[in-house]
C-alpha cells in the first residue's frame, strides 16, 4: 500500500524536559520519526519544550515550536500551521497523555485532526489499567491478582487484601512514580494513607507482587495490515520487583529456552494484535517455571525500544513512523542492510548488557532500588560473550567501579547488598565471587539466574590469578574474556595507560565486528561496529576521518545537552566533506544512531577504547569538546599514550591548565582579572585556616569535577571540617574561594580560533550566585546585561582566548556585582548551555566551533537578542522521598525547558503553565522586607495572599493583607498542608536558611508542592520576576525562528 | 584441549574441544536461531552436516528445557563461540559437554563463528572436519551423495498412531521431527511409513504427507517416493513440509537446485504479497522457479524470492517449518488448513 495521502502536515509531539523515567531516548525516537516522515514528503511540525534536543533543530523538522507541551499550545499550533495529523507515540508518556487529553477536550474533533499510528482508543485500552485488565481477561491472558483501595473505603478494602507483598500504584504512571511495594498489611495501610493525602486520586490499584520472577520484555512492531514482528526480547537480570529502567538488562535473552521464548512471543503478538497497535509497542512479562504473567504494555516507543534499536540495529522508531504513514512491514526496507526488508526479526551474534547509571554519587539518598525509577541514564556494552559485554558496560559507567570492581565491605554487608536490590548489587556479587561465596546461594538471594553468576565467575577466576607488579603474561586471554585495561591495572598495579601502550607494542588489539540485524547472513552496508578479541576484522577504510567522542551515560550535569553538540559536530564535519567517526556508549542518544555518522563505534568512552579505534581506523583527528567533562579528563592521557597530538581545538596542555583549579586561579591573578578572593589548601587543617582568613561563607572546589561535585557553599565551621575531609579523599588540593553574596551569575559561551572570538550569548541567572549554573533559572534577552558588564566580559574573553589559545567552544562563568565582573570558572569545551543559546540565537555555534577546530578563522558575527528565552530546570525531587528540595552549588536538576516570549513576562508566564489565583508566602527573616513589594504587586493583580505566621505578621504590619496558615503543631486552622493538598494554593514562595543542619520546617511544604506539581519559587529575585508576570497578559506560541 | 576445524578450502581454525573426541565430518552450515540449540542439534534434517551456531552463547540455559526433535543428536559436529564450558562450576556447561560426549559428537568452542558465517555466505557451503588430528582431514567427499535419509529415519517400517483427528494421514517419514508428528496428531490419525516401506501396499488413508528430511531431494534413493507421489497427484490430497515440498515438486516434474548456503534460522519472513509470516527455515535446496509445473507459487521469501509455498486444489506444501521448534509459531494454521482441505476432499 502506498503512503497515506489523507494527511499532509503532521505535528510530532516531543517529551519535554529530561526527567527520571523519560529522558534522551525520546530525542532519539522523536528525531528518527521526524526524519522518517519527512523522507516520505510530509511537512513536519515539532513541539517540544526541551531545547537541549537534536529534535528541535531545523535539520530534523520543518517547523519547530519550543513551547510548553499543553493542550492550549497544541490547539494554537494546529490553527496557525494547518495541522491535519498528530504523531504522539514518539514523546513518551507526556505526548501520549496529551493525545488522550486532546481527544477528551474535543480539540481533535474540532479541527478534524487524525492521530496517525496506533489509534487513541488502543492507547487508552493499554494505558488505563482497569480497561487493560478487562481486556486481558477477555483474551484469556494471565495477569497478577489485583485489588483496589477506594478513598472512601480504605479500611475495608485493605482488609480484603492478603497480608503478603503487593505493589501499589496509580494509573498513568511515568517511570514508576507512585508505584511501590508494600510488604505487609500495615505497610499497605501507611502507604495508602500517604498517597491519598498527597494527591487527589479516588482509588489506588494494588497488584499481587511477582517479586523474584524473571522479567522479560518484547519489542513488537505491528502494521495496519496486521503483520507483526518482534524486534527482540530483553532479559532483566534483576528479577521482578525492580523497574526495568533500574534493571541490568541483557539482549537477547540468555536463559530462556525456545519453548519459553516462543510462548511469550505468541502472547505478545496476541495482545498487540488484540489492542490494534499500529507501530511500536513494548510488552513486559513475568516468567517462572513455564508460567507467565503480563505486567505492562507501552503502546509507543520507549526507553526499551531505544535500547532495542541500538542492541539490534533495527531502528524501531523509524519503522514505526513509516507504518504510521501507511506502509506495511513488507514494503519497508531494512535501513542497515538496504537489501532486506523490515519484515524480519533480527538475529544477534553478540550479547548486549545495559546497566543503569544512578545519581547516588551526587545525591545522598536511599540507594535501594525497586519499582520506582531512580536512575538518570544508562550504558550499553556489546561483546561476543556476556563477559565481554558486561565488562564494557562497567567500563562505560564512568564511576568508581569502572576502574576497580572490588568492594570494601564485610561479608555480612555483602550478603545484605546481594539480597536487597540496590545500585551496587552487581559488584557485591563480584566481590562475593572473589571471596568464594556460594554461587547458588547468591543466585537464590539476588534472584539472578545462576548462568549470569557463573559468567561473572569466569571473569573473577581470570582476575584471581593476576599477580601484582607486572603485566600478566596471559594478557591476550584476559582481553579475550573482555576485561578492560583499567580493571587489569587495579589487579596488577601497573597503570592502565602503560598496559594500553604495551598492548599496542605487542599488537594485542581487538578486531571490529558489525551489527547487522542478521548475524552475518546478509551483506551489511552500514558500519555500526563493536570491538572484540577475535580473528576477522570488518573495519571499513576510515583513514583520515575525524573522530568525535560522546559523553557516555546521561547523569546529573552531563546529559542530553552534550549529545546535541556531538551530533551537530558530526553533521558539520559531514557537510565540510570529512568522514566522521562517532564513539559513545549511551544507547539513549541520537549520536549512537548509526545513520548519523559515517561509522559508529558503540564502545566505552575511555582512553583504552578510544585509542583502540584510533589505532585500527587511522583517523586523523579527535574532537573531545562535545564529550563534557569526560573528554576533558582523558584528552591528555590519550595523547600521552599515543605519543603524538591528535586532539583538535584547544590543546590538551591548555585543557590541563584550565582544569587544575589552583593553576587556573593563579593564571587569572597574573592576568589581572578579578575573581572572588581565594586560597589554595593542601590538607584539611589548611582548608579550615584558609577559610577563616577569607571569612565565611566560602566555596570549596576541587579539580576535574563533574557538575560541581564536592562543591558547596559553606556557612559554618563544623560543616567546613566535614566537607574538607571528604574533598581530600578525591583531590590533592582544593581551591577555597570566597562566596560572593548578592552577585548575579552569568554563563558566557564563546567560539574562538586561538586569537579572535565570537560571544554566542550571555545567559543571566535569575537567582543570585551560588545556585549551580545547571540548576539556575536563566534568561537570555535584550537589555539583561549592562554595557559596562558586557565590555568587561569581552575583555576577559579576549585575554582568555589569547592566554590559553582557545580554539573551538568554551564556556565562562562569571559573577557580576556593582558592575564588577569576577571569573568563577572557565571550561575549554562545549557547555550545557550551548544548545539553549544556539536555539535562542538561531546560530549553529557548534558548526562555527568545528570550523575553527579544522583550521578556519573566525568571521565576526554579532548576535542581538530580540526576544526573551527563559531556561527553567527540572528536578527529580518527586523520585527521592528522602531528598530535600533545596538548591545550591551541587547540581541536582535532570533537565531543562525553554520558554520563549516577546517580553520577559510572556516567557515567565509560559513557564508556569497554569493560572495563579492564590500564593502562599513563607520566607526567612532577611527576605521579608523585599517580599513586601512583591506581595503588593500580586495583590494589585487580584491574587489572594496566604502566609505562615511570621511572614503574615510582617506583611500585615507593612500594609499587605495576608491570611495566616498554620503548621500542624500549632493546632489551629486553616492548616498549610490541608490548604495545599486541597488545591487552594496555586503557587508557593519559600526561602530557607542554607545552613546545613538547620531545622527544616519547610521540608513538608516543599515536598507537597513537588508531589502535586505546584510551582515552588525558592528565591526572592525569581519571585519578583514571576509576580510581575502574573495577571492577564497575552500569550502567543510561535515558531522558534519568529523570535529571532 | 585443542581441536581443529578444517575446511575444504584449506582453512584451519583452532579452538577448545568438547563433547566426544571423535572426528566429525560433514557439510558446514550455520543457523542464526538464537534459541533452541537442543532442538537444532537433534533435528534429523541436519544429518550429514556440521552445525555452526551464529548465536555466540550456547548451552546458556538448561539442556532439559529444550525439546529432543529425535532420539539422538543428528549433526556430525558442533561449532560454537561460547558454549559455557570453560569454567564448569558444576552446572550447565559440564552437562552439555557430557551430553555430546555420550552422543559421540565432537564440539569445538571459542571459534570466531561470525567469520565462518561470513565465509559461507560469500563462498557457499563448505565441507569440514572437526578433529583433534589435522592429519585426518585429507579428502573431502560430498556428504550429500550419501543416503542421508536412511540415516535420519529412526523408526523403520509402517506403524499406526491414533491422533485427535478422524482423518487418516499417510505420513511419509524422511527423517521427521518429533514436534512435526505431534502437531499432526492434533488433527489426524497417522500411518507413519519410513522411506523404505512399500508405500503402494498401504491402503485406507485420506491424504498423504511428506515430511522434512536431510540432503538432496533428487537423490536416487528417493525415486520410489517421487514415483508414488506422481501416481497420487489429483487422486489424494498431498501435503508436504520443507524437504517434502521439494519432493512433491519433483513429482510434479519440477526441478530443484542446491542453494549457495541455504536458509537456516528462525527469522525468515515469507509473504503472499500482503501478509507476512516469520518462519523457521532449514533447507539447503529449493525449487527452481524456472520449472514451476502445474501448481502455483503462493508464498515466497521476502528477501531472496525463494519459493516458500506451492499449491493446487489437491496439494499444499511449504518450504518453511510451521511446526517451528525452534522458532516462531506464526504459521501453525498450516495444520488446521491441511485438515480442512482433507475433509473437503473426502466429503463426497
Amino acid at each position: 500500500m502506498p503512503r497515506r495521502d489523507d494527511v499532509h502536515r503532521i505535528l510530532v509531539i516531543g517529551s519535554g524536559p529530561v526527567v527520571i523515567g523519560q529522558a534522551a531516548e525520546f530525542d532519539y525516537s522523536g528525531s528518527q520519526a521526524c526524519l522518517s516522515l519527512r523522507e516520505e514528503g510530509y511537512f513536519v511540525v515539532l513541539l517540544n519544550s526541551n531545547p537541549a534536543t537534536i529534535q528541535t533543530d531545523h535539520r530534523i523538522a520543518d517547523r519547530v515550536y519550543i513551547e510548553p507541551i499543553t493542550v492550549e499550545a497544541v490547539e494554537r499550533i494546529i490553527a496557525r500551521e494547518n495541522i491535519d495529523a498528530i504523531e504522539p507515540h514518539m514523546g513518551g508518556q507526556t505526548a501520549l497523555n496529551l493525545a488522550v487529553k486532546l481527544k477528551k477536550s474535543g480539540v481533535l474533533d474540532r479541527y478534524g485532526i487524525k492521530i496517525i499510528g496506533t489509534p487513541v482508543e488502543s492507547i487508552e485500552l493499554a494505558e488505563d489499567r482497569e480497561k487493560f485488565y478487562e481486556f486481558l481477561k477477555t483474551m484469556g491472558e494471565p495477569q497478577p491478582a489485583r485489588y483496589k483501595i477506594r478513598r472512601d473505603n480504605i479500611e475495608e478494602d485493605i482488609a480484603s487484601i492478603p497480608d503478603s507483598p503487593v505493589i501499589v500504584r496509580t494509573s498513568f504512571s511515568l517511570g514508576g512514580t507512585g508505584g511501590s511495594i508494600a510488604r505487609s498489611r500495615q505497610d499497605l495501610k501507611n502507604m495508602a494513607e500517604n498517597l491519598f493525602r498527597s494527591s487527589d486520586i479516588d482509588y489506588l490499584e494494588v497488584n499481587e507482587s511477582l517479586e523474584g520472577m524473571k522479567e522479560i520484555e518484547y519489542e513488537v512492531i505491528r502494521d495496519s495490515f496486521g503483520n507483526c514482528i518482534t524486534v527482540c526480547n530483553m532479559e532483566n537480570i534483576d528479577p521482578m520487583g525492580v523497574h526495568t529502567g533500574e534493571s541490568i538488562v541483557v539482549t537477547p535473552s540468555q536463559t530462556l529456552s525456545d519453548v519459553e521464548y516462543q510462548m511469550l512471543r505468541d502472547s505478545a503478538i496476541r495482545i498487540i494484535s488484540g489492542l490494534g497497535i499500529q507501530g511500536a509497542c513494548n510488552i513486559q512479562f513475568a516468567l517462572s517455571e513455564g508460567r507467565y504473567y503480563i505486567i505492562e504494555v507501552n503502546p509507543r516507543t520507549s526507553r526499551s525500544s531505544a535500547l532495542a534499536s541500538k542492541a539490534t540495529g533495527y531502528p524501531i522508531a523509524r519503522i514505526a513512523a513509516k507504518i504510521a504513514a501507511g506502509y506495511g512491514l513488507h514494503e519497508i526496507r531494512n535501513p542497515i542492510t538496504k537489501s532486506t526488508y523490515a519484515a524480519y526479526e533480527p538475529s544477534l551474534d553478540y550479547v548486549t548488557v545495559k546497566i543503569p547509571r544512578w545519581p547516588f554519587d551526587k545525591f545522598s539518598v536511599d540507594r535501594t532500588i525497586g519499582v520506582q525509577m531512580k536512575s538518570i541514564g544508562e550504558v550499553m556494552g556489546i561483546g561476543r560473550t556476556f563477559e565481554e559485554a558486561i565488562m564494557k558496560a562497567i567500563a562505560s559507567l564512568d564511576n568508581a567501579f569502572s576502574s576497580n570492581i572490588r568492594m570494601h565491605a564485610s561479608d555480612e554487608e555483602l550478603w545484605k547488598l546481594i539480597e536487597r536490590p540496590n545500585d551496587r548489587r552487581l559488584f557485591a556479587i563480584f566481590e562475593g565471587l572473589f571471596r568464594n561465596f556460594d554461587t547458588k546461594k547468591m543466585a537464590r538471594l539476588s534472584g539472578y539466574d545462576e548462568y549470569f553468576i557463573e559468567k561473572m565467575e569466569n571473569i573473577v577466576e581470570m582476575l584471581k590469578h593476576v599477580e601484582i607488579g607486572h603485566i600478566p603474561e596471559n594478557l591476550l586471554h584476559l582481553k579475550r574474556i573482555g576485561i578492560p585495561d583499567e580493571i587489569i591495572s587495579s589487579f596488577c598495579g601497573i597503570p592502565a595507560d602503560a598496559i594500553t601502550k604495551y598492548r599496542i607494542e605487542k599488537n594485542i588489539m581487538p578486531v571490529y565486528k558489525r551489527i547487522d540485524t542478521c548475524s552475518g547472513e546478509f551483506e551489511v552496508v552500514v558500519p555500526y561496529m563493536y570491538s572484540t578479541y577475535e580473528d576477522e576484522d570488518e573495519m571499513p577504510d576510515l583513514k583520515g576521518s575525524i573522530m568525535i567522542i560522546g559523553s557516555g551515560p546521561n547523569r546529573i550535569a552531563q546529559g542530553l545537552e552534550f549529545d546535541y553538540g556531538s551530533v551537530k559536530a558530526i553533521l558539520a564535519l559531514r557537510d565540510m566533506g570529512y568522514r566522521s567517526i562517532m564513539l559513545n556508549s549511551n544507547p539513549e542518544t541520537v549520536s549512537t544512531d548509526f545513520d548519523v555518522s559515517d561509522a559508529l563505534f558503540f564502545e566505552p568512552v575511555t582512553p583504552e577504547y578510544v585509542i583502540n579505534v584510533i589505532n585500527r581506523s587511522g583517523c586523523a583527528g579527535l574532537i573531545v569538546q562535545f564529550s563534557g567533562q569526560t573528554g576533558q579528563n582523558m584528552a591528555k592521557r590519550i595523547e600521552d599514550i599515543l605519543g603524538r597530538r591528535i586532539v583538535l581545538g584547544t590543546s590538551t596542555e591548555s585543557i590541563e591548565r584550565i582544569e587544575d583549579r589552583t593553576v587556573f586561579s593563579k593564571v587569572i591573578e597574573d592576568l589581572g582579572i578579578k575573581q572572588p578572593p581565594f586560597a589554595i589548601a593542601e590538607n584539611e587543617n589548611d582548608t579550615v585556616r584558609k577559610a577563616v582568613s577569607l571569612g565565611l561563607p566560602i566555596i570549596l572546589r576541587s579539580s576535574h569535577v563533574i557538575g560541581g561535585r564536592s562543591m558547596e557553599i559553606i556557612y559554618d565551621m563544623d560543616y567546613l571540617a566535614d566537607r574538607a575531609r571528604e574533598v581530600f579523599t578525591i583531590s590533592k588540593n582544593v581551591l577555597v574561594s570566597k562566596y560572593l553574596e548578592n552577585a548575579t551569575e552569568m554563563d558566557v559561551d564563546f567560539v574562538s580560533d586561538g586569537s579572535s572570538y565570537n560571544i554566542c550569548g550571555i545567559l543571566v541567572h535569575i537567582e543570585e550566585a551560588g545556585v549551580h549554573s545547571g540548576d539556575a533559572t536563566m534568561v537570555y534577552g535584550p537589555g539583561m546585561v549592562s554595557r559596562e558588564v558586557e565590555e568587561k566580559i569581552e575583555n576577559i574573553v579576549e585575554s582568555m582566548v589569547k592566554e590559553f589559545h582557545l580554539i573551538g567552544l568554551s564556556n565562562l562563568q562569571i559573577a557580576a556585582r556593582d558592575d564588577d565582573v569576577y571569573v568563577i570558572e572557565l571550561n575549554a569545551r562545549s557547555s550545557r548551555s550551548v544548545p539553549f543559546i544556539s536555539k535562542a540565537t538561531g546560530v549553529d555555534w557548534v558548526r562555527y566551533a568545528v570550523e575553527c577546530m579544522m583550521g578556519s578563522k573566525i568571521t565576526e558575527k554579532r548576535t542581538e537578542a530580540k526576544s526573551y528565552f527563559i531556561k527553567v530546570s527540572v528536578f527529580p525531587f518527586s523520585k527521592f522521598s528522602d531528598m530535600d528540595v533545596v538548591y545550591g552549588p551541587e547540581m541536582k536538576s535532570t533537565g531543562e525547558a525553554m520558554y520563549p516570549g516577546r517580553t520577559i513576562t510572556e516567557a515567565l508566564r509560559k513557564s508556569l503553565q497554569r493560572s495563579i489565583r492564590s500564593v502562599l508566602i513563607t520566607v526567612r527573616d532577611e527576605d521579608k522586607p523585599r517580599m513586601v513589594d512583591i506581595a503588593r504587586i500580586m495583590l494589585d493583580k487580584g491574587i489572594k495572599i496566604y502566609a505562615t505566621a511570621g511572614t503574615a505578621r510582617y506583611l500585615n504590619d507593612h500594609g499587605i493583607s495576608a491570611e495566616t496558615l498554620y503548621r500542624v503543631r500549632d493546632r489551629r486552622e486553616p492548616r498549610i498542608l490541608d490548604m495545599i493538598s486541597g488545591g487552594a494554593i496555586d503557587m508557593v514562595i519559600n526561602t530557607t536558611e542554607m545552613t546545613a543542619g538547620a531545622v527544616r520546617d519547610g521540608f513538608k511544604i516543599r515536598r507537597m508542592c513537588i508531589m502535586r506539581g505546584i510551582p515552588l519559587i525558592m528565591n526572592v529575585n525569581l519571585a519578583k520576576a514571576y509576580a510581575e508576570s502574573l495577571g492577564p497578559i497575552p500569550i502567543d506560541y510561535r515558531e522558534i525562528g519568529e523570535y529571532l | 584441549m585443542k581441536r581443529y576445524l578444517i575446511t575444504n578450502d584449506g582453512t584451519v581454525i583452532s579452538g577448545y574441544g568438547y563433547g566426544s573426541p571423535v572426528t566429525g565430518y560433514g557439510e558446514l552450515v550455520f543457523t542464526t536461531s538464537m534459541t533452541g540449540y537442543l532442538e537444532s542439534l537433534t533435528d534429523p534434517s541436519y544429518v550429514g552436516q556440521i552445525l555452526v551456531f551464529a548465536s555466540p552463547t550456547i548451552s546458556n540455559y538448561d539442556l532439559r528445557k529444550g525439546v529432543m526433535e529425535s532420539e539422538r543428536v543428528k549433526v556430525s559436529g558442533v561449532v560454537t563461540r561460547d558454549a559455557h564450558i570453560e569454567f564448569p562450576a558444576g552446572g550447565l556447561g559440564t552437562e552439555f559437554d557430557r551430553f555430546l560426549m555420550d552422543e559421540g559428537i565432537p564440539g569445538i568452542d571459542g571459534v570466531d563463528t561470525r567469520l565462518l558465517v561470513r565465509k559461507i555466505r560469500q563462498g557457499g557451503v563448505m565441507r569440514a572436519y572437526i578433529t583433534d588430528d589435522p592429519e585426518k582431514a585429507k579428502i573431502f567427499p560430498d556428504p550429500m551423495a550419501e543416503n542421508l535419509v536412511s540415516k535420519a529415519v529412526e523408526a523403520r517400517g509402517i506403524r499406526n498412531i491414533r491422533g485427535k483427528g478422524e482423518k487418516k494421514l499417510l505420513f511419509i517419514d524422511l527423517g521427521s521431527k518429533k514436534t512435526l508428528r505431534d502437531m499432526m496428531l492434533d488433527h489426524f490419525s497417522l500411518t507413519v511409513a519410513s522411506v523404505d516401506s512399500d508405500l503402494d501396499s498401504i491402503d485406507r488413508y485420506d491424504a498423504i504427507f511428506v515430511s522434512n528430511g536431510p540432503g538432496d531431494p533428487d537423490h536416487p534413493s528417493l525415486k520410489p517416493v517421487v514415483e508414488f507421489l506422481r501416481k497420487n497427484i489429483g487422486v489424494k490430497p498431498i501435503f508436504g513440509i520443507c524437504f517434502g515440498l521439494q519432493i512433491i515438486a519433483l513429482a510434479y516434474g519440477s526441478k530443484t537446485y542446491k542453494m549457495k548456503f541455504g536458509h537456516r534460522g528462525s527469522n525468515h519472513a515469507v509473504t503472499d504479497g500482503s501478509r507476512i509470516f516469520i518462519t523457521t527455515h532449514n533447507h539447503g535446496y529449493a525449487v527452481n522457479p524456472d520449472y514451476v509445473k502445474d501448481f502455483r507459487v503462493s508464498e515466497y521469501d521476502i528477501n531472496d524470492g525463494t519459493i516458500e509455498m506451492i499449491e493446487d486444489d489437491m496439494m499444499m506444501a511449504v518450504q518453511y517449518h510451521p511446526e517451528a521448534s525452534p522458532g516462531p509459531h506464526d504459521t501453525r494454521w498450516f495444520f488446521s488448513e491441511m485438515r480442512r482441505r482433507t475433509e473437503d476432499a473426502t466429503k463426497g
